[in-house]
């Protein structure tokens, strides 16, 4: 018996309308929750969603899945703290399993500089509400036994930011959620359905084109991943985008008994073992641009090596399978959301390698503006008018890892 | 084969005998075990039900390993994953082969050797890779680069020409209660497994029989197996439907063949073609109505049924939803029977999942094999660091002297006496031409024309959008050659950006970047003068002009600056004589006084001096106007790289900046908070208790509140002021002296 | 495992046709880095290359050894992600065993150059 079988959630399928009150592009996580809370928070239920595969396909299904809120700048960490908020009580808001795991978050240091940046880190994010803490040798070794301080003689471990809010949740499950919480209260769900158009009226979005034909919108908002500067163009935007792989694989399955997530910032992996209880590691993002999914044989190889330099217990686990989503990555390592100066037009992207942390947040408020017409203060650093503004929000802890 | 009493393995801590020639599994099933208890077995490497803990190592197709005396097996839970491998797992690393050759053959079926002879006709030079001699291609990647397991560590075989998978076609494996059962294996299986002198029974074959056995031929359609541990009876329907038992020991799959076409499926974009069976179109099975369909996740035909009602429909979200195609067979056995089951419901039979790597099983060591850590460089003097006991830290991308033990002893040897500091990792770039100027014209904020040959000047290298990449110095050599350094850290990005713009502007230019190949010595402190003299360079250079002298009898650029406020000389020079330059310094300016410095003291001086470090004082969003460097920023030269920006940016009014700041007592962390009142206005980047002027001294980033730098500000509790900077000797005579 | 010593030489970067047309000591060895790049050595005289804006400089930044082919060969296999050429002599260069590495290969036997401050590494990984 597999408890990992989806029992609960029911999604319903509707016909496609010819108009909607708001059409969002994107069924991935910040595409659904948007509608989600719409739906829930604003009473606005006239909405599709259009995916171009399948609900959760891009990078919402490929990503590992960690949510944290220790990030470098004030503005952040308020932000994915309010995520982290969210995603604990989602589970008792909506009825429906995420596989929620709060496990806390161990971010190592391996040179004086290393520690100071760790310092720097908890002091940051402890005060502004994400608790992270400074530990020693002692500590992350009662933290994660499993972790060898020296370091395999190469990278010893000399200081670590441990930051207990640190959790998991399985990506699906929380694309379900999203989605079957919107089409509960009416949101249409349109799968297989390419956005191949704009449908403008003078400098406006009115609407979209499909395969199927057009639908028209009073809002239209972009929750793309991927392709976003392709979307965006097609409204006359040029985004300061450029988009990266980034690959991760897991081993087969094991008991339980690494309990953390554990991240190094010299070796630039991160590891963490999932509820099924395969070991999940990823790196840094591939340094090319591209929009391919195709996996690549030097990641496997070289963080594989890295991760067992610290994790030596890795050495004789089975491989089980790599993947690639790609990122969306913005010039200062920050999301780019809100208004566009087109109007009707909304864009929710520059998520990175930060996305999945942010689903409940960007979405809630993402709705908000949406739903009001004001930008909500959490997101206003975020605009996109930023960097034409010289308002620029770079940030350190956005590790271009996860 | 033979009995041989020599050959025996362990299993689950006891003695089994084996033959010669037999796998694991074979070996097993002779004892009368089965490696998970239960569930059809192919002996081709395809289903998960063969798998066991090898020699410590978790999830091994026992089909797939031949058995070796002394052997340890250990079956897996049968309610649970293996134990996670508590502590270290010591391994000898695995070595990783690169091959090239112009054809790959995976597979050494019939439709392979074909393949492979063919291209060895046409003069090709054909590498073979198959999985019966222990060959497993765990992947095809971009390159094209073919991965494969071998039995002495991994073979990364890189083809000119094209890819031939030949790996032929998986059976189907039968989904019906009680299909979890042992004595169950496909016709294949069972033709092999009677070769081996394994005793099946009575056989009963359902669909197509197995060679050269003979056995019952079970009609009909198949209901479920009937047993308790072991099959012990069949019972299939009539066409007229009633159903019938049939008694037996083992039951003979045929249910149809199913392409091992995963690598083709990965290598899709690629030169990768399929032969054989694995290039025709899998046969379906008819739908399932009940029992296990996928035996990694545990995935009933039920569970199917239950998360389709549900409204998932497409076959991923299937796959999501139940997990059923994501264990270690990766959908071998279950895949076929989904896609039958859900174009039975009404949709359309739809394509496979994605195929990814890995297809066959590797460990983490084998996937690491001949993988190496970034190395960190070494300066020169590396050893003599480490003689004089310094504490060693990789600090700009570099092994340098953190501490020598006293940071302040050394901090005073430069601000009283004289010191030494290895500063070999500068970067250092010499640019010759008739392009030179203008390309440091194109590429600097500075004025690059009225700098005189002899002479140096402090710069910023800003990227397009205005941001402070990197500083250091030019000097010129002479009308068309200049000399560059970089920060440790910075220098070979710096390299890449100059020989970019170099290439994309076509200028006539010669780069040579010489940071591995100089080392440097800063000579600093107010007995520099002297230390240098008895050096043999009575005559130094003044502040910001370099030339040439031996020093000591080496020849070395001297470049006369300061960073750490005193008076400075660096000395450039081959690392072949950087370590006779260094003692013979210690020994001239013993009487003097004179230590090394390490890092930490470097950075506590120029601190003083309200030098800022790129990347620590710096954001990678930092335009000179932020870092209060607009000095160092000519606007009204005609172009630079970054200038249309700092334009742009420069009519918006300023909102953070950084700042010097001094509080009493000790220096707080870097990192510490800034805060007005009870409003958080930024952070610390450098921080330290200044032994010369008796308080902290920081630099940190301030917000602007209603357009003006605030003064007074608090910092882990205690009063702070902003202050202007440098905070020791503003007037820089001392460096000049 | 080999000890790495320094080699000196001199570093030229010059116009690719004033590197081509140069003539090199009978008894030098000059690798060709780049188009406008070659290392000599032992050193030589700056006046060799006929490019006015050359860079000639005295350079001991490589640290190298000679190999027996069959070690050198046999480490490269499992070091060296590239194809290495098939004639002798034949210079190459790339990541071996993660390192910047320069190759001279000759028939009876193979040269690896590596910044300086590698050859620790390099040592090391040759181990």
């Amino acid at each position: 018996m597999n408890e990992f079988i989806e029992r609960n959630v029911r999604l319903s399928w509707h016909a496609a309308k010819r108009s909607y009150e708001v059409v969002i592009v994107g069924g991935g996580g910040h595409g659904l929750a948007t509608a989600y809370y719409l739906a829930t928070r604003h009473g606005i239920t006239d909405v599709a969603v259009l995916e171009r595969k399948y609900i959760g396909a891009g990078n919402t299904g490929r990503n590992t899945t960690v949510i944290r809120a220790n990030y470098g700048i004030p503005e952040a960490v308020r932000f994915y703290q309010r995520s982290l908020d969210l995603y604990a009580s989602l589970e008792e808001e909506t009825g429906r399993g995420i596989t929620h795991r709060q496990k806390g978050l161990l971010w190592l240091a391996h040179s004086e500089t290393g520690i100071r940046a760790e310092r720097a880190r908890a002091e940051l994010n402890t005060a502004f509400g994400a608790g992270t803490e400074y530990v020693g040798p002692d500590e992350i070794k009662k933290i994660c036994p499993q972790l060898d301080m020296a370091g395999g003689g190469v990278w010893p471990i000399l200081g670590a930011s441990y930051h207990p809010g640190g959790a998991t949740a399985r990506h699906d499950r929380v694309v379900w959620t999203y989605a079957e919480g919107a089409m509960q209260r009416g949101v249409h769900i349109h799968q297989r359905t390419a956005v191949t158009g704009l449908i403008m009226d003078g400098d406006r979005v009115t609407g979209v084109e499909t395969a199927a034909g057009p639908i028209s919108a009073g809002a239209v908002v972009s929750a793309v991943g991927g392709h976003v500067t392709a979307l965006a163009s097609m409204a006359g935007l040029r985004l300061p985008i450029r988009t990266h792989p980034l690959q991760a694989f897991v081993t087969n399955r094991y008991g339980l008994g690494f309990d953390p997530i554990v991240s190094s910032s010299n070796l630039l992996f991160y590891a963490s073992q999932t509820a099924k209880g395969e070991m999940l590691l990823g790196a840094e993002i591939d340094r090319q641009p591209s929009y391919s999914y195709r996996s690549g044989h030097h990641f496997l190889q070289s963080c594989g090596h890295r991760a067992m330099t610290l994790l030596p217990f890795l050495r004789n686990l089975r491989v089980l399978r790599q993947w690639t989503g790609v990122c969306d990555m913005s010039p200062d390592y920050s999301p780019v959301m809100g208004k566009t100066g087109v109007g009707g037009f909304y864009i929710t992207t520059g998520w990175g390698t930060w996305g999945f942390k942010a689903i409940p947040v960007g979405g809630e408020q993402m709705a908000e503006l949406i739903a009001t017409g004001e930008t909500p203060d959490l997101i206003a650093p975020f605009s996109l008018d930023r960097f034409a503004r010289d308002r620029t929000m770079a940030d350190r802890g956005s590790a271009g890892t996860h | 084969m033979t009995n041989d009493k020599s050959l025996r393995l362990i299993v689950d801590g006891s003695l089994v005998e084996f033959f010669a020639g037999d796998n694991a599994l074979v070996a097993l099933l002779r004892a009368g075990l089965h490696p998970s208890q239960g569930g059809c077995l192919c002996l081709a490497g395809d289903c998960p039900h063969c798998l066991a803990t090898v020699d410590g190592v978790s999830y091994v197709r026992t089909c797939q390993v031949a058995a070796r005396p002394g052997m340890v097996i250990k079956r897996h839970p049968s309610d649970a994953p293996p134990p996670l491998p508590v502590g270290d797992c010591p391994g000898t690393d695995i070595i990783a082969r690169h091959i090239y050759c112009d054809v790959v053959v995976i597979g050494m079926g019939e439709s392979g050797r074909a393949a492979a002879a063919e291209a060895q006709r046409d003069g090709k030079d054909v590498i073979t890779l198959d999985a019966a001699a222990g060959q497993e291609v765990i992947g095809i990647y971009p390159g094209p680069l073919v991965v494969a397991r071998t039995r002495d560590g991994m073979a990364d075989v890189h083809p000119h020409g094209e890819i031939v998978v030949a790996t032929g076609a998986a059976e189907i494996h039968p989904v019906a209660p009680g299909n979890h059962l042992a004595g169950i294996v496909t016709a294949r299986a069972a033709t092999r497994l009677a070769v081996a002198g394994i005793d099946l029974g009575r056989v009963v074959a359902i669909g197509t029989p197995p060679e050269g056995i003979a056995v019952e031929q079970a009609a009909g359609e198949l209901v479920r197996f009937d047993g308790v541990d072991r099959v012990e009876a069949v019972v299939m329907r009539n066409e007229n439907g009633s159903e019938r038992k049939i008694e037996c020991d083992t039951v003979s799959i045929g249910l149809g063949l199913c392409p091992r076409d995963a690598l083709l499926r990965m290598g899709n974009g690629l030169a990768v073609r399929a032969v054989g069976a694995a290039a025709r179109t899998s046969d379906i099975p008819a739908c399932p109505r009940a029992g296990t369909v996928c035996h990694c996740a545990g995935v009933t035909v039920d569970d199917l049924e239950s998360v389709r009602a549900r409204g998932f429909h497409e076959l991923e979200l299937v796959k999501r939803a139940t997990l059923a195609g994501t264990g270690t067979c990766q959908g071998s056995v279950c895949l076929p029977y989904i896609r039958s089951f859900l174009a039975d419901r009404g949709e359309s039979l739809q394509p496979p999942f994605t195929a990814r790597p890995v297809t066959r099983q590797l460990t983490v060591g084998e996937a690491a094999a001949s993988s190496y850590h970034q190395a960190t460089p070494r300066t020169a003097l590396d050893g003599e660091h480490r003689r004089l006991g310094a504490q060693m830290e990789r600090a700009g991308g570099w092994w340098r002297p953190w501490s020598y033990g006293d940071t302040v002893g050394e901090y005073w040897a430069v601000r009283k006496g004289v010191s030494i500091g290895d500063v070999s990792t500068l970067g250092k770039m010499l640019v010759s031409g008739p392009g030179a100027l203008e390309l440091l014209e194109r590429l600097y904020p500075t004025k690059v024309a009225t700098l005189k040959p002899g002479r140096s000047r402090y710069v910023l290298l800003l990227n397009e959008r205005g941001y402070v990449l990197d500083d250091g110095l030019i000097c010129r050599d002479d009308k068309t050659r200049f000399t560059l350094t970089f920060t440790s850290g910075g220098s070979s990005f710096a390299e890449l950006w100059v020989r970019d713009w170099a290439e994309s502007w076509r200028l006539d230019v010669r780069l040579l970047n010489q940071t591995m190949s100089l080392g440097a010595i800063n000579v600093t402190g107010p007995l520099a003068h002297e230390l240098l003299a008895r050096a043999g360079v009575g005559d130094p250079p003044q502040y910001l002009h370099h030339r040439t002298a031996t020093v000591t009898g080496i020849l070395c650029r001297v470049f006369r600056l300061s960073f750490t406020g005193e008076v400075s000389y660096e000395l450039h020079h081959s690392v072949a004589d950087s370590v006779t330059l260094w003692r013979r310094l210690l020994r001239l300016g013993a009487d003097l006084g004179i230590k090394p410095h390490g890092v930490e003291a470097l950075l506590m001086l120029r601190l003083e001096k309200g030098h800022i470090v790129v990347g620590q004082d710096t954001d990678f969003d930092s335009t000179p106007r932020r870092i209060n460097h607009e000095w160092a920023v000519k606007l009204d030269k005609p172009d630079f790289v970054g200038r249309q920006a700092i334009l742009r940016t420069d009519k918006v009014p300023l909102d953070r900046q950084l700042a010097g700041l001094e509080m009493e007592g000790p220096a707080p962390a870097e990192g510490a908070l800034i805060w007005k009142g009870s409003d958080y206005v930024g952070f610390v980047t450098s921080s330290v208790f200044s032994p010369v002027l008796g308080k902290a001294v920081m630099l940190g980033w301030l917000k602007l509140l209603e357009g003006e730098l605030p003064a007074e500000l608090t910092i882990v509790g205690r009063p702070a002021r902003r202050v202007p900077t440098p905070f020791y000797d503003s007037e820089g005579s001392r460096a000049r002296a | 495992m080999p000890e790495l010593k320094l080699f000196h030489g001199t570093r030229i970067v010059a116009t690719p046709a004033a590197l081509d047309t140069a003539v090199w000591p009978q008894d030098a060895l000059a690798l060709r880095l780049a188009p406008d790049e070659v290392f000599v050595t032992p050193a030589i005289t700056a006046d060799i290359v006929d490019d006015q804006h050359a860079i000639v400089a005295p350079d001991a930044g490589f640290a190298g050894a000679w190999i027996v082919p069959d070690e050198a060969l046999e480490f490269l296999q499992r070091s060296c992600e590239w194809e290495l050429p098939l004639e002798r002599p034949a210079f190459a260069q790339g990541a071996v065993a993660g390192l910047p590495v320069k190759l001279w290969l000759e028939d009876d036997r193979v040269l690896f150059l590596v910044p300086a401050p590698y050859a620790t590494d390099l040592e090391e990984r040759m181990a």
